[in-house]
């Protein structure tokens, strides 16, 4: 058996301000050293390349998610009771309550009103000409998906910073996590607030949870990481996928004319653009044995990390990886994750950023840059924070 | 080459009919219709029949050889 010395070790700081804002070169550098590489400043076991990515993700017996998927034990005890920190009968349960309301089947009712409120976002866009990216990204997701999932009026304005610090909080305990940890844990108090006061929106999902609770179908205390489970990933997630793709058509102009070209491009761009520009950068897993992956042995409580935007630029499994190209078959990338704990809202991210590309598509005649883009600092979404923009008008 | 299709994990994404039209459906109800249930997918099916296998989100397809 191999001992851990024979693995590649990487030394530099993945999750440092500057490793954060240009973190290609080190997927790249990561992946020429090999398949499971030791990272000597987290104490985990990295994984580049899309092959492991991917059968770790599919071997969820054998990489648990119910030790956290973050990189850091205090997060990892906070999320417990999470879908995401779940495995087996306790994951297929909780992930069944809710992730029903968000297939495409059950979402085709909300389609005309995504639409129209992306219209809405693209009109006023076009009208302002100068705009930043990241503002026309966040208007659609946050007037759809704090309605669906029940979050009152009132407490909306931290949502998105609750949100962002919540994600943050999964990587490794740096002064980024500290910064942002309270932010996180007001996201816990206000839903358990939620919950106690029966204040979630009628009809919503939230709704749906305090019905389980009342039924005895779960455990009160269930409700409020539950409503988080759905809220924290939904939003600058979202706002990254659709803030990266107009960004990827101002860098490409000849692939925008290929979208206005045909439109019937719109859900391939958006596979693509969650390959090229991975929202999350990634989560953990832990070896429930000892095991091997790609000829390395892991000893059992091993952790491991799934980077997924890493898998998705691997030239082993991809051509010319680095290359933006809506044509590309670009289905079987990992920036939504796959298998058991596959994203649960992927329909709704796929229909919101499609609705949008669509609405745009139809209005704008090119997209231009007029500054330099801002990366937001974030242990785990990787995203922009502000892109200047001019939207040339059809 | 035979694939089984685990229907309760299905969340009807349509990732399988896009690669596969031939192989996978789905109804107006979103409900998935896998063409060769009980026998196996004839050859020249089988590559755009491995890509939706990879290409399904939530891992209901396998191919069972
Ligand atoms: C472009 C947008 C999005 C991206 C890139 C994304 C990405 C991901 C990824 C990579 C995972 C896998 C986690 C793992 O492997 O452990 C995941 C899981 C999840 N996502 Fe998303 N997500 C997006 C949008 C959304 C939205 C809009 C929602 C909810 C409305 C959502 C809800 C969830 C939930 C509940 C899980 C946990 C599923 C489980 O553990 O079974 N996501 N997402
Ligand atoms: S890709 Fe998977 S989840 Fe989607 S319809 Fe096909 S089998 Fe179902």
């Amino acid at each position: 058996m191999p001992l851990r010395t024979d693995i590649p070790v990487y030394r530099p700081d993945l999750y440092s301000a500057s490793a954060i804002r240009d973190t290609y070169p080190h997927y790249a550098a990561l992946r020429e050293l090999g398949p499971v590489v030791w990272l000597s400043k987290h104490k985990v076991y990295a994984l580049p390349r899309y092959a492991e990515c991917r059968q770790v993700l599919l071997d969820d017996d054998t990489f648990a998610s119910s030790g956290g998927v973050g990189l850091n034990p205090v997060a990892n005890r906070v999320g417990q009771g999470t879908t995401l920190f779940s495995d087996g009968e306790d994951h297929a349960r909780r992930r069944s309550l809710l992730a029903h309301r968000l297939t495409p089947r059950a979402l085709r009712t909300m389609k005309d009103t995504v639409d129209q409120q992306a219209a809405a976002v693209a009109e006023d866009a076009v009208a302002r000409r100068t705009v930043d990216a990241v503002e026309v990204a966040t208007a659609l997701p946050m007037s759809v998906v704090p309605d669906l999932v029940g979050w009152p009026q009132q407490g909306r304005e931290h949502l998105l910073r609750w949100a962002g610090a919540t994600f943050d909080a999964l990587g490794p305990l740096n002064c980024q996590a500290a910064r942002t940890l309270p932010a996180s844990l007001g996201m816990m108090r206000y839903a358990r607030a939620v919950v106690r006061d029966r204040s979630a929106l009628d009809g919503s999902m939230g709704h749906d949870l305090l019905l389980a609770a009342d039924e005895g179908r779960i455990m009160p205390a269930e409700c409020a990481t539950m409503m988080i489970d759905y809220l924290a990933p939904s939003l600058d997630t979202t706002i990254s996928a659709i803030s990266s793709a107009l960004y990827l058509f101002a860098l490409h102009p000849e692939q925008w004319r290929l979208l206005k070209a045909d439109p019937d491009l719109v859900p391939k761009a958006v596979n693509e653009v969650v390959r090229h520009q991975s929202p999350i950068r990634a989560f953990s897993r832990t070896a429930t044995r000892d095991t091997e992956l790609a000829g390395t042995a892991i000893p059992k409580g091993s952790r491991l990390l799934v980077l997924y935007g890493s898998a998705n630029r691997d030239p082993l499994e991809w051509d010319d990886p680095d290359t933006f190209d809506i044509r590309r078959d670009a289905a079987r990338q990992l920036g939504f994750g796959q298998g058991t704990h596959g994203c649960a809202g992927q329909g709704l991210a796929r229909m919101e950023t499609s609705a949008i590309l669509r609405a745009l598509v139809e209005r704008v005649d090119r997209i231009e840059t007029t500054g330099p883009p801002e990366w937001a600092l974030n242990n785990v979404i990787h995203r922009l924070e502000r892109l200047p923009l001019e939207l040339i008008p059809a | 080459m035979k694939i089984s299709v685990d229907y309760p994990r299905c969340e009807g994404h349509g990732l399988c009919a896009d690669q596969a039209p031939d192989v996978f459906s789905l109804d107006d109800d979103a409900e998935l219709t896998y063409r060769f249930e009980g026998t196996v997918v004839p050859d020249e099916s089988r590559p755009a029949a491995r890509a939706a296998v990879n290409a399904c989100p939530v891992a209901a397809l396998r191919v069972l050889t």
